[in-house]
């Protein structure tokens, strides 16, 4: 009897059947792929991307006060910054800041003990596109560490 | 190209060969995928419907090293495995380049340790580094775009040109090369 059961479950491709069907029902549903480089998807709130510093919106002014502490606290020393003081001026001004990204393991604890208030100097953003052709220009120095610098992307 | 083009009737293309072979190269990458560590997550889930790298070409991940020509380092690279990824570079039939996917293999990533190679391209040459700890699906076809950029630039039948990886917005080309 089960002889004559799996003789005709294979006579009329049964089977086969139960898979073209499971097929043909996700034939339906429409894709879901994403088509990147045109159709960008949008990064969850607390989506760490590469570090940023920050401006005063309106003003423009310097918000980082040189305090060091984001290099202090990076775990594989990645950030390099420094500043001077100007007489007339209560805060430092930065000269330099490199940061070293092809090491980043983008943990955001450089962000986390920034104490700027109430803009952060030092921000994860949203930037995620980062291929170099070379590991100098994983260096990234301070005019390209502003949030807002325009990343290169395809729009093909 | 140059004087000609254009100047025939419609279905007719003028081009130079470096540029059809290039096209065809960039259009038909044939990955090795070598996962090593947790970036191997983020390049499978590059090849799923989801991302589809297919869209790029680049979708027939091989486990041969004869059939490849882009060797995606995805990961932790110990001073183990090196010579092994440099045995099966060796393997890949010219023309063939290389991805660091990672901060890992980009530059040792978190491991400044004695068991982690500082690095991948100490051992092989790499074409482009793409940052992130794993980098985002997007951030891989992003490298892979730059990859294709690149190879645009390359010039193989009249007078080779090498293109050297500098610069972080194009590829440079100099010279007659070799």
């Amino acid at each position: 009897m089960l002889f004559l059961a799996k003789f005709f479950r294979t006579v009329f491709l049964v089977d086969l059947l139960k898979g073209m069907w499971l097929t043909l029902k996700y034939t339906s549903q429409p894709a879901f792929t994403f088509q990147y480089p045109t159709e960008r998807r949008p990064v969850a709130p607390r989506f760490r991307g590469v570090l940023r510093l920050q401006v005063e919106p309106e003003t423009g002014a310097q918000t980082c006060i040189v305090c060091d502490q984001c290099a202090k606290v990076c775990p594989d020393d990645l950030i390099n910054l420094g500043g001077h003081r100007e007489p007339g001026h209560k805060i430092k001004v930065l000269d330099y800041f490199d940061f070293n990204l092809s090491r980043c393991s983008f943990c955001g604890l450089c962000a986390e003990v920034c104490p700027t208030k109430p803009v952060k100097a030092l921000i994860m953003s949203e930037d995620y596109e980062l291929g170099s052709y070379s590991r100098d220009a994983q260096i990234l120095r301070v005019d390209e560490m502003y949030d807002g610098v325009p990343i290169e992307r395809y729009t093909r | 190209m140059g004087l000609i083009e254009h100047s025939f009737e419609d279905n007719f293309i003028t081009t130079k060969l470096d540029q059809v072979l290039n096209w065809a190269r960039q259009s038909s990458l044939w990955p090795m995928g070598f996962g090593l560590a947790c970036c191997a997550i983020e390049m499978i889930a590059t090849s799923t419907s989801r991302y589809d790298i297919a869209r790029f070409g680049a979708e027939v991940f091989r486990a041969s090293p004869r059939q490849s020509d882009l060797m995606i380092v995805a990961g932790t690279v110990t001073k183990k495995m090196a010579p092994v990824i440099r045995r099966l570079y060796d393997q890949m039939p010219e023309p063939k380049w290389v991805i660091s996917m990672g901060s890992c293999s980009n530059a040792g990533g978190p491991f400044p340790t004695y068991s982690v190679l500082q690095g991948v391209d100490k051992i092989v040459p790499v074409d482009v580094y793409v940052s992130g700890c794993p980098p985002r699906p997007e951030a891989l076809l992003y490298g892979l775009m730059r990859l294709q950029d690149k190879i645009r630039k390359e010039s193989t039948v009249l007078g080779p040109k090498k293109v050297i990886m500098a610069g972080q917005t194009e590829p440079i080309v100099v010279g007659d090369g070799d």
